[in-house]
């Protein structure tokens, strides 16, 4: 009994994935359960894998990042209006890259140096990302005058498989090897586990939140130029809708360590539930609004089976 | 009578904390209650007060048996506690604060604030505290909070006030304030509980005073019929520690500490110094500072004035990291909160402060961390299923043996060990202390605190004493007693 609970815990969330598989290839097996609709949801959920490997990262340290979604939206707007104003395309990808490295830098600061929620901070973070959006745009989607050029990232295929997927795939693997075999990983796991532990063992603690912070705005900013690249304008809110199923991505990917902690796996495993689920309810012809409902259920149990498999810990 | 004990003991995993305690408190006295660390006067104020549940013995209260089971049963009959950190809501005004735990009086079901600052006005006024009620707990001073306390506690009717270091924050004008109103309130005839290792105080408030030692009381005295030297004895047991080899060689000094002081004013002026091949014991009174001073010199914790020399260069501005690259380690006294990180598995708390030497351009060699992590921890003995299990499912006498293993991995010279013993079992006890002792004798230093004094005569070749944030006597242990320690302590 125990075992089996215990199996339930590490491999619960895995179960409900390929339970979720079957049921679908059952229901529709000739739209479903086939090689081009599962490279097709590769794709669809390539971006929102890139920015949950970002609220990863921050929620590792035991802190919350809110300002994901604009900081995409942001990246996605500088990046298309660069393009517009003639810099070279290389240029255009990275200047927002850069700028958004300052503006995570900026929000890890506060919260390590003032010892400040970082919620309520990245809150405010985000509504700031908002306002310079509407200063750069009017509130206007950036779709005149783009180069053909700009949209080759987030449309290009490799034969059947589309750069998106390929770009993803990267991020999983770079960053699941970082947080799980560097000293990097391991000093974010240590602060997220225990602060005051990691200040006395030596860890620059204000520095690693520094850098958490950082590179989730940067994982943000990517995604945003992505989305931008692969319609080919930049939406002032395009990223906004991520926020909410990032971080239900990570709680879901929480699931599957047997500490409980943040991991990339994980995020990716739980990208690909919320993924699958809202591909194969569509199929289904299921109303948005009971898409809602169900994504929204799954997040909460999935909040409280992390809670559950942290057990007595500290 | 008001209070008396009858064969009253408590026991913690069959180990008496408290044995056949016969206690007797007369209703408008102010009776001291003193004993050294761990006598017994915590446990007997918390089965007073209804925290812990009373198993042996019986109370009685004017001659009746009580059940004491809940802190709110307690202060219904009329005994309240003010302990030394206080437990007002920091948000809340004066008069909400007074009223915390009481019924608010109601009117036309709306709250009667008038009524309520009336009430508590009254309360204050009567027993002389004058305090601006409107204020937050937070913008008070910290008399005035001990004062907010008082007037809370006698909100209720309060037959019995407990005052646990009611001064340990407060200067000595503050304290003088306090004294004022414990003369007003025995005038009226409430009973006084005071608390407290100062003995200056015990002789200046109360009227009898009762001994614990080791968990038993020893007796109750008439505080005019003694004195402070008479008073210690009867608080130890006059013990010497067998000399330990005063032959030993002391080597070059390794940390030098100067005129510590820390930024929140716990660490007054402290100074103390190690040299290769000693181990310096270090003994003080609960809130004497002395887990504070370690912090300071160790970098956790910031300081407002001071030097930390290591073998003779002056540091500035160390921070933990710093510390541990110059060949220091702190053994934390707060295991779960500073030295281990529970949710982590056993290799990765060992690694933690070791990473870099595994890694090579930040990427760690998992071969080169398990190997130097296995050999840590067998030469340690640590019990475990294996190096992958949380550090949380251990014994606490492994989990220290996990700190232990986290500290000898970055080499350190001098070891600040603060309650290092503490919650472990006898074997590892014994284990620690000789791990240490190899060090010494390695050419490391050790900084040993412990409250357990014992422990410190066991295995310290000097003491140094602190008290009220200050170092004092440096005590070579040699043939030296107990008694002689504590003397130290508390005469200041």
């Amino acid at each position: 009994m125990k075992n089996m609970k215990k199996s339930l815990q590490a491999y619960g969330t895995l179960l409900a994935l390929a339970i979720i598989i079957l049921v679908f290839s059952i229901l529709r097996p000739a739209a479903f359960f086939t090689v081009r609709n599962f490279i097709n949801i590769s794709r669809q959920i390539s971006l929102m894998v890139i920015i949950s490997i970002g609220a990863t990262l921050v929620m590792s340290i035991n802190e919350f990042d809110l300002s994901v979604g604009s900081m995409a939206s942001l990246g996605g707007v500088m990046s298309a209006l660069m393009a517009v104003n003639g810099l070279p395309l290389p240029l255009c990808f990275l200047l927002p890259i850069l700028i958004s490295l300052v503006i995570g830098w900026i929000n890890g600061w506060i919260v390590a140096k003032f010892k400040v929620l970082s919620f309520i901070t990245t809150l405010g973070m985000s509504t700031v990302l908002s306002g310079v959006i509407y200063r750069l745009t009017g509130g206007a989607t950036v779709f005149q005058n783009i180069p053909k050029g700009f949209s080759w990232l987030g449309t290009f295929k490799i034969g059947e498989i589309p750069l998106l997927s390929v770009i993803m795939l990267a991020f999983v693997v770079l960053f699941g090897f970082i947080m799980r075999h560097t000293v990097l990983g391991r000093r974010l796991y240590a602060i997220g586990g225990n602060e005051e532990t990691s200040k006395v063992a030596g860890i620059n603690v204000p520095l690693y939140k520094n850098i958490a912070f950082a590179l989730c705005a940067v994982l943000s900013c990517i995604t945003g130029m992505l989305i931008a690249s692969r319609v080919g304008s930049a939406n002032t809110t395009a990223g906004d809708g991520y926020f909410l199923s990032s971080y239900a991505a990570v709680f879901i990917g929480c699931t599957v360590s047997k500490k409980g902690i943040p991991n990339v796996l994980g995020t990716l495993v739980g990208c690909a539930i919320l993924g699958i689920l809202t591909n194969g309810l569509t199929m289904l012809q299921m109303p948005t609004y009971m898409q809602d409902i169900i994504t929204g259920a799954i997040i909460i149990f999935a909040v409280i089976m992390q809670k559950l498999g942290k057990g007595n810990a500290n | 009578m008001l209070l008396q004990t009858k064969h009253l003991s408590k026991q913690f995993n069959g180990i008496y904390a408290l044995r056949d305690i016969n206690f007797s408190l007369e209703a408008g006295e102010v009776h001291g209650l003193v004993g050294e660390n761990g006598a017994g006067k915590s446990t007997l104020i918390k089965i007073l007060t209804g925290v812990y549940s009373l198993e042996e013995g019986e109370v009685l209260w004017n001659g009746q048996p009580v059940q004491l089971h809940t802190p709110v049963e307690s202060r219904r009959i009329g005994i309240s506690v003010i302990h030394q950190d206080r437990t007002l809501v920091p948000t809340f005004t004066g008069i909400e604060n007074a009223y915390l735990g009481m019924a608010y009086p109601c009117k036309g079901g709306r709250v009667d604030w008038k009524e309520m600052r009336r009430r508590v006005s009254e309360t204050a006024q009567a027993l002389g505290i004058e305090l601006d009620l409107n204020k937050m707990a937070a913008e008070m001073s910290p008399p005035q909070r001990t004062c907010l306390e008082i007037v809370r506690a006698m909100m209720n009717e309060c037959k019995l006030l407990i005052l646990d270091e009611p001064t340990a924050s407060l200067t000595d004008k503050e304290s003088e304030l306090l004294f004022g109103i414990i003369d007003t309130l025995k005038s009226k005839g409430t009973a006084i509980l005071y608390v407290t290792h100062r003995m200056d105080e015990i002789f200046r408030l109360t009227d009898r005073i009762t001994i614990f030692k080791n968990g038993e009381m020893v007796e109750t005295v008439w505080t005019k019929d003694t004195d402070k030297d008479s008073l210690i004895g009867k608080m130890t047991d006059n013990w010497s520690a067998e000399t330990i080899a005063s032959s030993r060689r002391m080597g070059e000094e390794l940390l030098r500490a100067e005129h510590i002081q820390s930024k929140d004013g716990i660490v007054k002026d402290a100074s103390l110094s190690v040299h290769a091949g000693e181990i310096l014991g270090v003994f003080g009174l609960g809130g004497s500072g002395r887990t504070e001073l370690l912090e300071c010199i160790y970098g956790y914790r910031p300081m407002q004035g001071g030097q930390v020399m290591l073998k003779g260069k002056k540091e500035e501005n160390l921070t933990p990291g710093k510390a541990i690259r110059k060949g220091l380690a702190l053994i934390s006294e707060d295991r779960r909160g500073k030295a281990l990180i529970g949710n982590l598995a056993i290799r990765e708390n060992v690694a933690l402060s070791c990473l870099g030497d595994f890694a090579a351009g930040g990427v760690i060699s998992g071969k080169k961390e398990r190997e130097a992590v296995s050999a840590m921890v067998k030469r340690l003995q640590v019990k475990m299923a294996s190096e992958e299990q949380r550090a949380i499912e251990l014994s606490g006498g492994n989990q220290q043996k996990v700190v232990f293993a986290k500290t000898l991995m970055t080499h350190p010279q001098v070891f600040l060990c603060d309650e290092p013993t503490q919650a472990v079992d006898v074997m590892t006890r014994a284990e620690i202390h000789r791990l240490l002792r190899e060090q010494a004798d390695q050419g490391c230093g050790v900084v040993f605190m412990s409250s357990d004094l014992k422990e410190v005569m066991e295995i310290a070749d000097r003491i140094q004493i602190i008290s009220g944030g200050r170092s004092r006597e440096l005590l070579e242990n040699d043939g030296i007693t107990s008694q002689q320690v504590l003397a130290c302590c508390y005469h200041q």
